[in-house]
C-alpha cells in the first residue's frame, strides 16, 4: 500500500442546473481494493465518467501516478491504462465473445484480423474466471450472468494497471462472485489497483481495504481505512444519518376486496406463478435485486406486456387489460417509472402539459378543443399541493431539479384520479428533503384510499413506507409478509427470502 | 402557459431571424435583380410559396413523430391522379373528386403509419419502399397518360391574381396552416400527436395511443400531401405523373427545407407552423431572386442544398442548447 | 448463428435459381449469351452501388448524395476528358478523387454537426446534383476516350469487362468488412455505438471513412456507367437510390446498423438484375419493376426483423 497510483483532486462537474460533484477527492494506492461508494445520484457515476475520459471536470485534476492527466475521450484512458467494467452492457452483440474481448488490440496476421490467436487469448481470460463457454460464441447467445464475466475478462484482458468495477456482480451468483474476488485478489497482490462501486456492502466489507463515501455531489469520507468500519458506520455516511427512517403508521382500514389482485400471473416477459393483493388505503413494496422482474411485472399490469397466465383482478372483477391506454383510462392505474428522464416525462414539454397529459381527452370540448388555460386549471392546483418548485407552469419538465421532475411525474396520475397507482424507485437519484416529502407524499395517497404498490431497491425505505413487502427473485414473487416496520426484522426476512 | 407557449419561445427568435432574413433579402433583390418586385414574378413567388409551403407543412406532421415520410411526392401525385381520373373519366362534380383525392392521400398515408407502427421499422425505409409501391401502381393504373381536360372553373381559379398579383394558392396555403395551428395549439389530439412525438415511451405509459396518434399523423400527412398535388396541378393546368419528378422525389428539398428552416426539431415533438410558413417564403425569394440575377436554374438546386445545409448546422446548435436543458448526465 | 446466416443466404440463392429456371423454360430467350450479358452488366454496376450503400448502412446512417456523387463523378470525369484533354488514366484519378472529397465531405459533416445522415446527405444530395447539372447545362458529354468506351463494350472471354472491376471490390470489401480491423471497427461502430466508443474506437474516424468510402464506391459505379452508356450525362445516377438500399436489405443487412452480408448483398443484386431481365423478357411495364422492388423491400425488413427476434440481437424495445 505504498504511494496513490490514481487520485482525484478537487473534482467539481456541474451540469445545467445541478452540482454533481463539488470538490471531491479520491487517492487510490498500489494494489490496494478500494471502495466507491454513495447512494443513486450521489455522484458516483460522474466521478468514474470523469476518470474514463467521458466526461472532463469543470474544476480539480485526475492524477495518474503522480502526473496530471486530461482524458478527452474513453480511448484516451484506455491508453493510459485504465480497464472499466461498465454498469451498462457494453458489448457488441452481434461480434463473437473472442472479437469483443480483442476489440480494443486486435491481433492480426498480414494486417488481416487473426481469429485464432483472438480464440487461444480470449480463452486465458475465460478460464481465469473459470467461465466456460466457446470463444467464438455471439454475445446475443449468452444468459446475463455470462455476458456480464465476458465484460469483467475484456477488461482482465487490458491488463491494466488500473482496474474500474462498476457494480460488476449484479446479476452474479454467490459462487461466480466468490471466483471474481479471488482473482481481484490475486491481481491486487501483483500491484493492480482496484476501484469497485457496489451497492453490496456485505461485498464490499469482505473484499475491499479502503473506501470513498460520496453523499450529495461531495466526500462523505474520502480513502478511508475500511479497517475497523462496521456496515452501520457505512450506512451514516452513505445516507447521513442513522439507517433508521421515519415508520409510516400501521394503516388502520383494509376492505375486504382488494383493488388489484393478481392469481398465479404468468406472463410473456416469463413471469410466473405470481399471486399479489393490493387494497386501498394500503402501501405494498415490493423489493427484489435487479432483473428479478419487478419493473417487469409492473409492466405486465400496464398492459404493456402480455398477461398469459392467471388471471388479474380489479375490485374482485377478472379483467384483461387490452394496452396501456386502457389500464389508463378505463382502469384507473398509473405507473410512475424508473427511468424518470426515458419513459417518465416529456423532458422538452412544460410542466402543464406533463401533468395534463393523461386526461387531454377527457378535459376537451367540442372537437376536441383544449386551451392553455384549461390545461392550467387542472395543472395549477397540482402542482401547487404538490409543492412543485417552479416560477411557472410553462418551465420545461428538463430544467427541474430530480426531486421536481418526481413529484411532477406523481401529479399526473392525481390528474388522472388513478385508483392504482405503481411507484418505480420512487427516489431514485432525489435529494435528501424531496426524499422525505414523496414517501410522505406516497403515504397521504394511500391514506386517501388509493391503492399504492411501492417498487424499491432501498430497503430501509421500503421498510419504513410498506404495509405490507412482497419479495421477488426470478420473476416470481417467492414471499410475502406483513411489514413490522422493524428493520432488523423485515431486512432478514427479505434477506432470508433471497438468499434463501 | 403549455407546449406552445413553450414552442412559440423557442421558435421565435428562430422566426424573427427568418422573418429579418426575408426582408433583407427582398430589399437587396430589389435593389440588385430587375424586375424581382414586379406584379409577374411577385405572382410566380406567392404561387411557389402556396404549394411548397403545403408541401412543406405536409412533411412537418410526420416530423412531429421523429420520422419522415419519402413518399409525400408519390402520395401528391397518385392523388391528383385519382382527381384527374374522376373528373375526366368519371366526370364527377369538382368538389367530390377533389374529396376522393384528400380521402386517397389520406388513406395512403394511413397505410405508411400502419406499415410503420405494426412491423415497428423505421419510417425511411417503410416509405422508401411505398414510394417506389405507390408510383409505380400510379403509373401502372394510368398508363402513364395525365389528365389535360381539367374543368376551367379549376384552371381559372389557377390562373386567377388577385390585386393582380397574388396567387389564390397562397390563400389556400394559409387556411391549411391555419387548420394545423389550431389543432396543434387548441386540441387533445395535437397536443397528443406532438407528445407522443416527443417520447413515445413516456407518451405510451401516461395511457396516450402512441400508435393510432403515429398512424394519424402519417395520414394527416398523406391528406395534406393530396392538397398539395391537386395545387401543383392547377399551376401546370394539367394533371401528369411526372409533375413531381421520378418516384415524386423533387418534393423532397422544399418538403424538407422549409421545416427545418422553420425550426421544426428532426426528434420530434417540437414544430413551428409559423416557422414553416416562414422557411417556404425565404426558400422561394431566395430562389427567384437567383434566377432574377441569371444564376442558372441548376446552381439554384446548389444553392438551396447549402442554405438546408446552414440551417442544420444552426438547429445543431439549438438542439446542442435544448440537449443541454434537458439532461444532466 | 452462422448456421442461422448460411440458410438465410441459402434461401435467397434457392430463390435466384429457380427464378432463373422458370424464366429459362418460359423464355429460352433468356439463356442467350446476350441475355446474360446484360444481366452481367447490370450486375456490375448495382453491385458497386449497393455496396457504396452497404458500407454506410453497416454502421447505421445512410447515403442520400451517392447518386448525385456518381453524376457528379461522371460529369468530371466526361468533362476532363472532352474539354481539358486528360488521359484516359487522369480522368479516372480526377474522378475518384471527387467522389472521395465528396465522400469526406458527408462523412465530416456528419460527424462534425451530430446531425443524423439522413438530413446532411439530402442537403449534399442537393448541392452536388445542383452542381453537375449547372456545370453541363443538363447536356452530355460525349467526348469520352476510346480506351473507356471500350472497357464499357467489350468482353473478357465470356464475361463483360465491367465484371473484372466489380468483382475485385465486393472481394476487397468483404475482406475489409469481414478481416480488417478498421472494417471490424466500423461494424463494432453499428451495432453498438457507445460500447464502441468505451473500448477506444473514435466515432470521428468510423464516420468520415465510412462515408468517404461510400463516396469511393459512387465514384467508381458513375464512372462504369459512363463507360457503359459511352457518354457522360447528369441523369447518371438518378435511378440508385432505391436499388442502393434494396439489394442490401434483400441480402439481409440491417438498417440500424452492425451487420452487412456482403455476399447477400450480391444475391440481392442479382435478384435486382434478374427481375429487371425477366420483365424486360416477358415485355411488361418497367413500372412494375418498381413495384416489385418497393414490396421487395418490405418483405426483405419484415424477414430480417423476424430473424433478429428469433437471434435476439433486436433493437431493445422497451414497451410491449
Amino acid at each position: 500500500m505504498s504511494d496513490a497510483f490514481v487520485e482525484v483532486r478537487g473534482a467539481s462537474k456541474a451540469f445545467v442546473g445541478v452540482q454533481a460533484l463539488d470538490n471531491v477527492s479520491l487517492s487510490v494506492g498500489r494494489g490496494q481494493i478500494h471502495a466507491l461508494l454513495g447512494e443513486n445520484g450521489a455522484g458516483k457515476s460522474t466521478l468514474i465518467k470523469i476518470l474514463t475520459g467521458v466526461h472532463r471536470p469543470d474544476a480539480g485534476e485526475v492524477l495518474l501516478e503522480g502526473t496530471p492527466r486530461h482524458f478527452r475521450a474513453p480511448r484516451e484512458s484506455i491508453a493510459a491504462g485504465i480497464g472499466v467494467v461498465h454498469q451498462e452492457r457494453n458489448l457488441i452483440t452481434r461480434f463473437s465473445v473472442a472479437e469483443n474481448i480483442t476489440l480494443e488490440d486486435p491481433p492480426t496476421k498480414f494486417g488481416l484480423f487473426d481469429e485464432a490467436a483472438a480464440v487461444v487469448s480470449t480463452r486465458k481470460w475465460l478460464d481465469l474466471l473459470h467461465l466456460d463457454i466457446d470463444p467464438r460464441t455471439i454475445v446475443s447467445r449468452l444468459s446475463v450472468a455470462q455476458v456480464q464475466l465476458v465484460e469483467i475478462a475484456k477488461a482482465l484482458s487490458l491488463e491494466s494497471r488500473f482496474l474500474l468495477l462498476d457494480e460488476p456482480t449484479s446479476s452474479l451468483t454467490p459462487h461466480e462472485t466468490g471466483t471474481l474476488f479471488e482473482v481481484l485478489r490475486r491481481l491486487a497482490a501483483d500491484g493492480v489497483s482496484i476501484l469497485f462501486v457496489s451497492h453490496k456492502l456485505e461485498e464490499v466489507l469482505s473484499l475491499c481495504t479502503h473506501v470513498t463515501v460520496l453523499r450529495d455531489g461531495r466526500n462523505a469520507c474520502e480513502s478511508q481505512s475500511l479497517a475497523g468500519m462496521t456496515r452501520a458506520d457505512i450506512v451514516r455516511l452513505m445516507i447521513g444519518r442513522e439507517e433508521a427512517m421515519f415508520a409510516a403508521p400501521a394503516t388502520s382500514v383494509r376492505l375486504a376486496t382488494p383493488a388489484l389482485e393478481l392469481v398465479s400471473v404468468a406472463t410473456s416477459l416469463g413471469h410466473r406463478d405470481v399471486s399479489l393483493q393490493a387494497f386501498h388505503g394500503e402501501i405494498f413494496g415490493l423489493y427484489g435485486l435487479i432483473g428479478a422482474g419487478r419493473s417487469e411485472l409492473a409492466r405486465a399490469i400496464m398492459g404493456a406486456a402480455k398477461i398469459t397466465g392467471g388471471e388479474l383482478r380489479i375490485e374482485g372483477t377478472p379483467t384483461r387489460i387490452r394496452d396501456v391506454t386502457d389500464a389508463v383510462r378505463r382502469y384507473g392505474i398509473g405507473y410512475v417509472s424508473e427511468d424518470r428522464k426515458g419513459e417518465g416525462l416529456i423532458l422538452a414539454h412544460d410542466i402543464a402539459s406533463n401533468i395534463a397529459v393523461t386526461i387531454w381527452h377527457r378535459i376537451s370540448r367540442f372537437l376536441g378543443f383544449v386551451s392553455d388555460g384549461m390545461q392550467d386549471r387542472v395543472a395549477a392546483p397540482l402542482a401547487r399541493a404538490l409543492d412543485v418548485r417552479t416560477p411557472s407552469l410553462a418551465q420545461r419538465v428538463g430544467n427541474l431539479s430530480g426531486g421536481n421532475q418526481q413529484k411532477v411525474s406523481v401529479a399526473k396520475w392525481l390528474a388522472a384520479s388513478s385508483k392504482i397507482l405503481i411507484i418505480d424507485e420512487p427516489t431514485v437519484g432525489i435529494d435528501v428533503r424531496s426524499k422525505a416529502y414523496l414517501h410522505d407524499l406516497i403515504l397521504r395517497l394511500s391514506r386517501d384510499g388509493a391503492a399504492v404498490i411501492v417498487i424499491s431497491s432501498d430497503m430501509p425505505e421500503l421498510v419504513a413506507l410498506a404495509d405490507r413487502i412482497g419479495v421477488m427473485k426470478d420473476f416470481r414473487l417467492v414471499e410475502t409478509f406483513d411489514n413490522s416496520r422493524n428493520y432488523g426484522a423485515s431486512s432478514a426476512r427479505i434477506m432470508q427470502a433471497i438468499h434463501g | 402557459m403549455t407546449v406552445q407557449t413553450r414552442l412559440r419561445a423557442i421558435s421565435r427568435s428562430n422566426s424573427f431571424g427568418l422573418f429579418v432574413a426575408i426582408l433583407v433579402f427582398v430589399a437587396a433583390f430589389h435593389l440588385l435583380a430587375n424586375g424581382f418586385t414586379s406584379k409577374v414574378n411577385v405572382y410566380s413567388i406567392t404561387r411557389s410559396i402556396g404549394i411548397d409551403g403545403v408541401i412543406g407543412l405536409a412533411m412537418m406532421t410526420v416530423l412531429v413523430t421523429g420520422g419522415l415520410n419519402l413518399a409525400l411526392g408519390a402520395i401528391g401525385v397518385c392523388s391528383a391522379m385519382g382527381v384527374g381520373w374522376a373528373l375526366q373519366t368519371l366526370g364527377l362534380p369538382i368538389w367530390f373528386s377533389m374529396l376522393l383525392g384528400v380521402l386517397l392521400g389520406t388513406a395512403l398515408g394511413a397505410i405508411n403509419g400502419l406499415i410503420v407502427v405494426t412491423t415497428r421499422l423505421h419510417s425511411f425505409v417503410v416509405t422508401l419502399a411505398t414510394m417506389s409501391i405507390f408510383f409505380g401502381t400510379m403509373v401502372l393504373l394510368s398508363g402513364s397518360n395525365g389528365f389535360n381536360e381539367l374543368p376551367h372553373s379549376l384552371t381559372g381559379f389557377g390562373r386567377m391574381r388577385l390585386f393582380g398579383m397574388v396567387s389564390p394558392l397562397l390563400l389556400v396555403m394559409f387556411v391549411v396552416a391555419a387548420v394545423l395551428f389550431f389543432i396543434y395549439r387548441y386540441t387533445a389530439f395535437g397536443r397528443e400527436m406532438l407528445a407522443a412525438g416527443a417520447n413515445p415511451f413516456a407518451a405510451k405509459l401516461s395511457g396516450l395511443p402512441v400508435e393510432r396518434l403515429f398512424v394519424s399523423c402519417h395520414a394527416l400527412c398523406g391528406g395534406i400531401g393530396a392538397i398539395a398535388g391537386m395545387m401543383a396541378s392547377l399551376r401546370n393546368g394539367a394533371i401528369v405523373p411526372s409533375m413531381a419528378g421520378p418516384l415524386g422525389a423533387d418534393w423532397l428539398l422544399p418538403a424538407f427545407l422549409a421545416p427545418v428552416l422553420g425550426g421544426t426539431l428532426l426528434a420530434g415533438g417540437g414544430i413551428s407552423v409559423l416557422g414553416a410558413v416562414l422557411g417556404t417564403v425565404f426558400i422561394a425569394v431566395i430562389s427567384s431572386g437567383l434566377y432574377m440575377l441569371q444564376l442558372g436554374e441548376f446552381w439554384i438546386q446548389t444553392a438551396l442544398g447549402l442554405v438546408l445545409l446552414g440551417a442544420i448546422l444552426l438547429e445543431r446548435g439549438r438542439a446542442a442548447l435544448a440537449l443541454a436543458r434537458s439532461t444532466r448526465r | 448463428m452462422r448456421k442461422f446466416l448460411r440458410t438465410d443466404w441459402l434461401g435467397l440463392a434457392v430463390l435466384i435459381v429457380l427464378g432463373g429456371a422458370a424464366l429459362g423454360i418460359a423464355r429460352p430467350e433468356f439463356l442467350t449469351p446476350y441475355s446474360i450479358d446484360v444481366i452481367l452488366v447490370g450486375f456490375s454496376l448495382t453491385v458497386v452501388v449497393a455496396l457504396g450503400q452497404g458500407i454506410i448502412i453497416a454502421i447505421g446512417h445512410m447515403n442520400l448524395a451517392l447518386g448525385a456523387i456518381g453524376c457528379l463523378v461522371a460529369v468530371a470525369f466526361g468533362g476532363s476528358m472532352q474539354f481539358w484533354g486528360f488521359p484516359t488514366w487522369a480522368a479516372v484519378l480526377f474522378g475518384l478523387a471527387i467522389g472521395l472529397a465528396c465522400g469526406f465531405v458527408n462523412g465530416w459533416l456528419t460527424h462534425k454537426s451530430g446531425l443524423t445522415s439522413f438530413i446532411v446527405t439530402l442537403a449534399t444530395l442537393s448541392i452536388f446534383k445542383g452542381a453537375s447539372l449547372g456545370i453541363t447545362e443538363a447536356q452530355s458529354f460525349d467526348g469520352i476516350s476510346d480506351a473507356v468506351k471500350a472497357f464499357g463494350s467489350d468482353r473478357w472471354g465470356p464475361l463483360p469487362e465491367t465484371l473484372l472491376v466489380a468483382v475485385p471490390i465486393v472481394i476487397a470489401t468483404w475482406l475489409f468488412l469481414g478481416k480488417m480491423i478498421p472494417g471490424r471497427q466500423m461494424l463494432a461502430y453499428g451495432g453498438n455505438p457507445a460500447a464502441a466508443e468505451l473500448s477506444g474506437i473514435s466515432r470521428g474516424r468510423i464516420v468520415i471513412l465510412a462515408h468517404t468510402l461510400s463516396g469511393l464506391f459512387a465514384a467508381i459505379a458513375g464512372m462504369m456507367t459512363v463507360a457503359r452508356l459511352q457518354i457522360a450525362t447528369p441523369t447518371i445516377g438518378d435511378e440508385w437510390l432505391i436499388a442502393s438500399f434494396a439489394a442490401p436489405v434483400i441480402g439481409g443487412a440491417v438498417l440500424s446498423g452492425g451487420h452487412l452480408p456482403v455476399i447477400g448483398t450480391c444475391l440481392g443484386v442479382l435478384v435486382i438484375a434478374l427481375i429487371n431481365q425477366a420483365l424486360v423478357l416477358l415485355a411488361v411495364d418497367p413500372f412494375y419493376v418498381q413495384v416489385l422492388l418497393g414490396l421487395l423491400i418490405l418483405a426483405a425488413v419484415g424477414a430480417n426483423r423476424l430473424r433478429e427476434a428469433r437471434l435476439g440481437t433486436g433493437p431493445k424495445l422497451r414497451l410491449s
